[in-house]
Formats: structure tokens, C-alpha cells, sequence
């Protein structure tokens, strides 16, 4: 019998993280006598940050975290950021595969799967938004709490004044008016109770999840063919079950809110689309700027973007 | 090598001047940049980014100094117990035990910097810095620190006072 | 798989022994998680992740209040304005029995709210009171024991390096553990002036009176507006400021220290030399604290990692025992370990296994926080090595034993444990104020 090691890079009581758990249940379960996974703990066993290097180089086995905590060794991980697809739809045309490809060649890991995709990120504000004669975001009286994900949208483009500040500390930021707006995903406020300052959400919503697992690729190798078979085909159902489950969460999350006040603010007609097209734009932007400094270039980036983003699939 | 070492003590002395200049760049960053946002500018990102290299800086940089001027804290109480001659033995030891583990530290320090650099690591923040920039403090840091040390296991002066209490 | 006691055993052991040695706290932390990185987290890779943890462990912003409240505290002792604050509340007191015992509580609550380092202001405490008190015929446990008391509470009440770095390593709010340890230090203060109340009650010989030149009330005023009001106004104004949501803890910091520098100017304490010993105090003590800090991250990750803190909290959780005897335990753990460590390698020991079992026992963290803060507090001067004793005796006068210490601190340890029974029952005295 195979063991991996494991760790998460959120919380346990986090939604993300219960999903992960949730798959390395499903994996001990069907890999019964063939392939274990032993679950570490999450950011106390092993920092946040440093959960991506400590899979690289073999302290752990697999790691459940966002691309963006490793951004600077795989700037393509912008793709997944700027996606309006999901899991399901970019294993089907290869997307994943690419993904994985990639990361074999910059990380020496094996993208694994990536779940709880489908989840894009709101702005969450206390007072009630602004909106311009065009119908444009007005974010010029917001004190808006951003971080390295977000602030090429936020700052070049929505032109705000961020406030750069890690997860852990918005609770207390919000609660002491230091920020007043957010970028959140569309689940999750609730569990950090970030509700209890937030009162109006804008819509759309941008961007996505970029939440992986990633495996030693050495590791990886030297697993038995079973294993490896059961660890890929249970990620990959996880990948759709995931889709399915989130949203049914996020519909509920939404509705929760509601009944406690949350108003929706919606942007209309081009507002909205220029909203969206300078969220995605402004990453894929950083993407390219970063791709081009590293060995191997662009030559992925087109690609990326065919991949991961369809015209169609955004709201008309 | 008389010349030699002083302008070693000197290059010491040195990085612990510019581990104080850190320090007070600390007070200055913050307080430009809440003057900033309360007139209504947006602080410049740099300001903040560079408060948090400021702390690995001065950390790494006054190491060294530190432990010339035996200003880590240790505990005397074992050893105070010890007839002179055996305390004399076990302070060296113990400053020999330090030099070796400065040198592990300085030595995979050194390597980490050859794998930032061979992978072209960057660190995230406001701005992608790449990562040896940074991590190269640790490989001079720790082998000036366990220079600093072994003058304690072969020099005239002993790291112990041979008094029982707490030293810093 | 080693069993978690096992792990437990390896990664306290090697630290106690290494302590134990002499070897500085900062390498014994260092060559412990080298030892354990090896052991656990797969040989040189492991020691590369110690590294890494290092650098997010320094990197982070978290950290930049305590070299400042240091500074902010080094500025206000070495610029002469913690002086210039004291003989004020000296001459205001004017013919009250005691009344120097008083002024060191007094003036030194002020200047312990100033100044983040216990020892730090032991040191001047110690250094000027003492033979002052000598003189006037004051035995010495009137003049030590207020002033081992006052120590302590410099890291109670904001601005506090210690504060700032339990709330770090816990992962709690800065800001609200500092702030939660405003009316706590307080009453502590209040428990300190009953105890020397009752004291030269029993024994007015202990303090004798003695002739003061008179001051008019005009003159009381002037007094108090010039040398006590602006300095407790820079105190006050970085707390409101944490408290109103202006400042972070870390702005509060840094404003601190520049409102002292500029106070100092005005009243023309600023020399190159004050400046030089202020930067390079607030230096030595950060860089000893930051070291030990660089090792803290991976010693507690290595704590959870190998499953040593979840396996003991699992054990110790298993006996079933009321949520009040296990504070007692940790409390009593605490208590014996600052019998011969010093406040930082106790708090880097305990937070990774106290914390996750202060959540399972359903306290809340800041007030756990500051019940621990209050240990480490109390064990600055419990007999036979706590820190401040000895800082004492090296600043009092050189026929002080260590014995005269010893009797002087009992009675505001005493004030102390009091405080932690009336943090038990009414909660509420910490966390009132921080809203939680
Ligand atoms: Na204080
Ligand atoms: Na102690």
C-alpha cells in the first residue's frame, strides 16, 4: 500500500478545505489495501505560503492550496483566475491537461485536479455603492481591502485606494472600519463572518476559484499504476461533484444573506461588461508580463486563454 | 591580520548600523504612508513591501553583532553550578555546538539561493521580488554568526559570565 | 510513524536540554528544529522548509509594533522625559505616608504604559528610586516590592512588545489583545497602591513621613499640565487611536515613537547620543526576540506536523476535567517554566499546544491571551530566577540580598493571582473593552 502525506493551505473549518477532506475520504475509502492519504493538518502544520515549496521539494506529498499561493513560480495559474469555465468543461478540452503539464515542467509537481471551481469572487461593501452616470463602479470613497490576487483589477482598473491585508486580519479590519469594501468569493463570508459588517453585494461577479491539488511529482512517479489510476479518476469526480455541491452551498449562502439584509447592487449593460473584461484583461495581462520573464516565454498563452475562457459563457 | 580583523569587526559593526537604519525606516515607512492616506493619496505600495523586507533585513543583518556583544538571551544554571575549569569547557562546547549549527544553517542557506535562483523563485507581494534577493541574508548571516561563535570557542573570552540567572 | 510522545518527547527534550546547557534560547530553538526537520519533515528538504518558515515568519507585518513600542520606550527613558514625568507625580503627592511607595506605583503605570520592556523600566525604576527611598529611611521591601510590581505591568498595558508577540504567534488580533489589557492593568495598578495602603498601615516605620516643601494649587496644575499630561497623552492617544479604528497596532506604534521623539525635542532631550542609545536598545532586543521568532515558526509547525500538539491535546482533553482546572494546569505550567526561562521561549513552548487547547476548552483566545500574559507576568518575579529579581539586584543598592527581593515581590504576586480569580469570574474585565 501507497501513503501520501498531506496538507491544506485554509483552515479546517473552512468550505474549501472540507471539500478536500471530503476527497481524501473518497480516495481512502476506494483505495482501500492500494493508496492512503494521511492529512497533516492545514496552515499550523505548514505556512500558508510555504505549502507550495514544501510539496516541491518533498516535506509533504500533496498540497490542497490556490495557484495564487504559488504565483510567482507559475504565472499561468492567471488562466484559472480569469476563467468562466469550470473543471468540467476545461478537462474535457484539455485545459487541465495543459495545467498539468505546465506545472510537471516549471514545479516539478502533478496537477492533480482542480476542485471547487464555478465559485467566482463578488466586491462586498459596508455603505451602499456609488455608481457613476454611466452605470460605472464608483469607488473613489471606498476603503477597499485588496491583496496580490486582486490588485490588478482593483487598483489599474477600478482606480481604488487598497489596503493590502491577509485574510486572517479583514475581521478586525472591517470591524474597526480600517477597509470597508472586499473582494470575497461568493461563499464563505458567512463562515468568517464577515456579514456582520458587510451590507450590499455587487454584482456580477468576476474571476474564480484557482484551488488545486498538487502531488511531488516524484512522489507521484513512484506510486504503483493503481494508485495512481484511483487518485486521478476520484480527482476528477471530485472536480464535478465539487461544481455541483458549491453552488448548491452558494445558493444557500445567498439566500441566508438575504433574509439578513444583504442587498444586491447590479452593474448593467456595458458597465458591467467593461467590469468584467478589465478584470480578466488586467490578469491576463500580468500573466503575459510574468510568462515572458520565465524560461519557455509566452509560447502557452494563447493556448491558456482558448482554454479557459469562452465568449460564450459570459452573462449576455 | 591585525588589519584583517579589524576590518572584519568593522564590516560587522557595519551591518549592524544598517540593521538600525531598518529600524528606523520601520517608524518613517508607516508614518509617510498614513500621511499619505489620510490626504487622501494612495500610500505608494513600496512603502509598505519594503517595512516587511525591512524586518528579515535587521534581523539578519544585527545577528551577528548580537552575538559578538552577547546580547542573546541564554540561561546560567546548570552550568553556574560547575567547578571554573569544567564551566570553561562546557561554555566552549556550547559555543561550538552554536558554530556548528550557523554553519548547517549557512550552508542550506547557500543552497537555497542557487535553487531560488535556478527556478527564478519570486516573492508576491505588491510587487514580484525575486526571492534570492531576500534569501541571501541567510547564508552571510549565519556564517558571520558562526564566525561570531567560534571566537567564544577559541578566543581569550568565554560566551558564559558563570553567574546562575538569566543573560541578555 | 514515531507515537505523538514520542515526537512531544524529542522536540521538548532537546530544547530543555539544550537550554539547559547555556546554549543562547534562540540556537537551542534553531538546533531542535533542525534535529526535528530532519526527523519529520524528510532530511535536508526539511531543512530548507526551516529556512522558508523563517523568512514568512520575519516577513511578516505583523511583527513591525515591536521594535517600535521598544523604541518608543528606549526614546522616552534615554531622552529623560520618564524622569521628568516621575519627580512631578513625586512633588504632587506631597505629605502622604508612603508616598514614595505610592509614586512608584504611580509613575510607574505611567511610564510602563510608555515604555514596551518590563525590564527597561525596572531598570530606571530601580536605579532611581531605590536609594532615594534608602535615604528617607524607607525599609526595602516598601521600594522594591512596587517597583518589581510596576515591571511586570509594562507588558499588561499597551503599548506591550510581549502582547504584540503572543497575539502573533497565537494568530489572534493585536489590536485586541493589547487593548484588552487596559482595564486589567488598571486594577492591578489599584491592587498594587491597596497592598502598600495596608503595608504602611501595619508598619508606618516602614515609610517613615517627612517634611516637603508646600505647593500651591496653581502650581500642582502647572505641574501636572507640563511634565505628566503630555506625557500620558501619547499613551493614551495611540490606544484610543487602536480603539477607534484609526490606527492599527503597528501605526500606533510607529506614531508612539514619534510622538515621544517630538515631545523629547520640545523639551530638549534629543542629543546624538540619546538618539544612538535609544536605536541601539530597541535593536538589541528586538534582534534577540527575532531570532528566536525565526525558529518559532517551524517549531510549532513541527508541533502540529508530527502530530505532537494534537495527540497531547487529545490526551490531556481526555481526563474530562472541568474547563477551570485546566487553565489551573496551564496556568501552574506556565508559572514553573518562568521559574527558570525567560517570557519569550515560554510563550514559543506552550502557544502551539495552550491555544488549540484553550479553543477546544471554548475560551475565548484574547482572554486566554491575557490570563497567559499575566502568567508570564507573575513569573518575571517568582523566586529563584525570575528575570526582573535579578535585573533588581543589579541596580538596587549592593547591600541588597537576593532574600530582601524575594519577601518584597510576594505581596504583588499576591495582587497578580488575585487579578487572574477576578479574570476568571468576570471575564468581561478583559474583553469589554477590545468588544468581543
Ligand atoms: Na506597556
Ligand atoms: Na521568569
Amino acid at each position: 500500500q501507497d501513503t501520501l502525506t498531506a496538507v491544506h493551505a485554509f483552515p479546517e473549518s473552512l468550505i474549501y478545505t472540507q471539500s478536500f477532506l471530503e476527497f481524501v475520504d473518497k480516495v481512502n475509502e476506494r483505495g482501500e489495501g492500494v493508496i492512503e492519504i494521511n492529512v497533516r493538518g492545514g496552515p499550523e502544520a505548514i505556512g500558508m505560503f510555504q505549502q507550495p515549496d514544501a510539496v516541491r521539494n518533498g516535506v509533504v506529498d500533496m498540497v490542497y492550496t490556490p495557484g495564487s499561493f504559488y504565483a510567482g513560480s507559475l504565472p499561468e495559474k492567471d488562466a484559472l483566475v480569469a476563467s468562466n469555465l469550470t473543471a468540467i468543461e476545461t478537462r474535457e478540452n484539455g485545459g487541465i491537461e495543459l495545467i498539468d503539464q505546465i506545472h510537471q515542467e516549471k514545479m516539478g509537481v502533478k496537477y492533480l485536479g482542480w476542485f471547487d471551481s464555478g465559485v467566482c469572487y463578488n466586491l462586498w461593501t459596508r455603505n451602499e455603492p456609488e455608481l457613476d452616470e454611466g452605470g460605472n463602479l464608483d469607488v473613489s470613497g471606498l476603503k477597499l481591502r485588496g491583496n496580490a490576487v486582486y490588485n490588478a483589477f482593483f487598483t489599474e482598473y477600478l482606480g481604488a485606494q487598497v489596503i493590502d491585508l491577509p485574510t486572517t486580519d479583514v475581521y478586525s479590519a472591517l470591524e474597526r472600519g480600517v477597509v470597508d469594501a472586499t473582494g470575497w468569493t461568493q461563499i464563505g463570508l458567512i463562515d468568517l463572518k464577515w456579514n456582520e459588517f458587510l451590507n450590499y453585494r455587487i454584482e456580477p461577479c468576476f474571476f474564480s476559484t484557482d484551488l488545486g491539488v498538487i502531488v511531488n511529482l516524484d512522489t507521484w512517479e513512484g506510486l504503483s499504476e493503481e494508485a495512481q489510476t484511483i487518485l486521478q479518476e476520484v480527482a476528477i469526480e471530485h472536480e464535478q461533484s465539487s461544481v455541483e455541491a458549491l453552488r448548491t452551498k452558494r445558493d444557500e449562502d445567498f439566500a441566508a444573506l438575504e433574509e439578513q439584509g444583504m442587498e444586491v447592487v447590479t452593474l448593467e449593460g456595458e458597465a458591467a461588461a467593461d467590469y468584467l473584461a478589465a478584470a480578466r484583461e488586467k490578469t491576463w495581462e500580468r500573466m503575459q508580463g510574468l510568462m515572458e520573464e520565465q524560461p519557455g516565454g509566452t509560447e502557452n498563452y494563447d493556448r491558456l486563454i482558448e482554454l479557459f475562457y469562452d465568449p460564450a459563457a459570459d452573462p449576455q | 591580520m591585525h588589519t584583517l580583523r579589524r576590518a572584519y569587526d568593522g564590516f560587522v559593526t557595519l551591518m549592524a548600523i544598517v540593521a538600525g537604519a531598518m529600524l528606523v525606516w520601520l517608524m518613517v515607512s508607516i508614518v509617510i504612508s498614513v500621511t499619505m492616506r489620510n490626504a487622501g493619496v494612495q500610500p505608494w505600495a513600496w512603502l509598505f513591501t519594503s517595512s516587511e523586507y525591512a524586518l528579515l533585513y535587521m534581523t539578519m543583518l544585527g545577528a551577528p553583532w548580537l552575538v559578538r556583544e552577547k546580547g542573546h538571551v541564554h540561561i546560567e544554571l546548570v552550568t553556574a553550578a560547575l567547578p571554573p575549569a569544567t564551566q570553561a569547557v562546557v561554555s566552549r562546547a556550547v559555543a561550538a555546538a552554536c558554530v556548528l549549527v550557523s554553519v548547517i544553517l549557512a550552508w542550506k542557506g547557500a543552497e537555497l539561493v542557487a535553487t531560488n535562483i535556478a527556478r527564478s523563485d519570486y516573492d508576491v507581494r505588491a510587487y514580484f521580488t525575486p526571492k534570492w534577493i531576500l534569501t541571501i541574508a541567510f547564508p552571510i548571516s549565519f556564517t558571520l554568526m558562526a564566525v561570531e561563535f567560534a571566537r567564544f570557542v577559541f578566543g581569550p573570552e568565554l560566551m558564559h559570565s558563570g553567574e546562575a540567572g538569566l543573560h541578555e | 510513524m514515531m507515537e505523538w510522545y514520542g515526537a512531544l518527547g524529542l522536540l521538548l527534550g532537546s530544547i530543555m536540554v539544550l537550554m539547559a546547557t547555556g546554549m543562547p534560547v534562540a540556537l537551542a530553538f534553531l538546533a531542535a528544529n533542525i534535529l526535528g526537520a530532519w526527523v519529520f519533515m524528510g532530511g535536508g528538504a526539511g531543512l530548507t522548509q526551516l529556512l522558508n518558515n523563517g523568512f514568512g515568519a520575519l516577513t511578516s507585518f505583523a511583527l513591525v509594533p515591536i521594535p517600535l513600542f521598544l523604541l518608543m520606550g528606549e526614546l522616552f527613558f534615554f531622552t529623560g522625559l520618564g524622569t521628568r514625568m516621575f519627580t512631578a507625580i513625586d512633588r504632587l503627592l506631597g505629605r502622604v505616608p508612603g508616598r514614595l511607595s505610592y509614586v512608584t506605583v504611580i509613575g510607574g503605570t505611567g511610564f510602563s504604559t510608555l515604555s514596551g520592556s518590563s525590564m527597561g523600566s525596572t531598570a530606571l525604576l530601580g536605579s532611581l528610586m531605590v536609594p532615594e527611598m534608602n535615604a528617607r529611611g524607607y525599609k526595602k521591601h516598601m521600594s522594591i516590592g512596587p517597583i518589581l510590581g510596576t515591571g511586570g505591568l509594562a507588558i499588561i498595558i499597551p503599548p506591550s512588545a510581549l502582547a504584540v508577540l503572543l497575539a502573533t504567534l497565537a494568530r489572534i488580533d493585536v489590536g485586541a489583545l493589547l487593548i484588552a489589557g487596559v482595564v486589567p492593568g488598571l486594577i492591578l495598578a489599584g491592587l498594587y497602591l491597596l497592598t502598600i495602603w495596608v503595608q504602611v498601615r501595619i508598619d508606618p516605620e516602614a515609610a517613615p513621613a517627612y517634611e516637603v516643601p508646600a505647593m500651591s494649587l496653581g502650581e500642582k496644575l502647572g505641574l501636572v499640565l507640563r511634565d505628566v499630561v503630555p506625557m500620558l497623552s501619547i499613551m493614551v492617544l495611540t490606544v484610543a487611536g487602536m480603539i477607534g479604528g484609526i490606527f492599527t497596532p503597528s501605526e500606533a506604534a510607529a506614531f508612539g515613537a514619534l510622538g515621544v521623539l517630538i515631545l523629547a525635542g520640545i523639551y530638549g532631550g534629543i542629543s546624538v547620543e540619546s538618539l544612538r542609545n535609544s536605536i541601539v536598545g530597541a535593536l538589541k532586543v528586538t534582534l534577540m526576540a527575532y531570532l528566536i521568532v525565526f525558529g518559532s515558526a517551524t517549531f510549532s509547525q513541527l508541533m502540529a506536523f508530527s502530530g505532537a500538539s494534537s495527540g497531547l491535546v487529545d490526551w490531556a482533553t481526555g481526563f474530562a476535567l472541568s474547563p477551570v482546572t485546566m487553565l489551573l494546569v496551564m496556568f501552574g505550567v506556565l508559572l514553573v517554566l518562568g521559574m527558570f526561562m525567560e517570557q519569550i521561549s515560554i510563550m514559543l513552548l506552550t502557544v502551539p499546544i495552550f491555544f488549540p487547547l484553550a479553543t477546544d476548552l471554548g475560551f475565548d483566545p484574547v482572554w486566554f491571551g491575557l490570563v497567559m500574559l499575566l502568567a508570564l507576568e507573575i513569573s518575571f518575579t517568582t523566586p529563584p530566577f525570575g528575570l526582573l529579581l535579578f535585573v533588581m539586584k543589579g541596580v538596587a543598592p549592593p547591600d541588597t540580598t537576593m532574600r530582601d527581593i524575594y519577601t518584597a515581590a510576594f505581596p504583588f504576586i499576591g495582587c497578580s493571582l488575585l487579578l487572574v480569580v477576578l479574570l476568571i469570574l468576570v471575564p468581561e474585565l478583559a474583553l469589554w473593552l477590545p468588544g468581543r
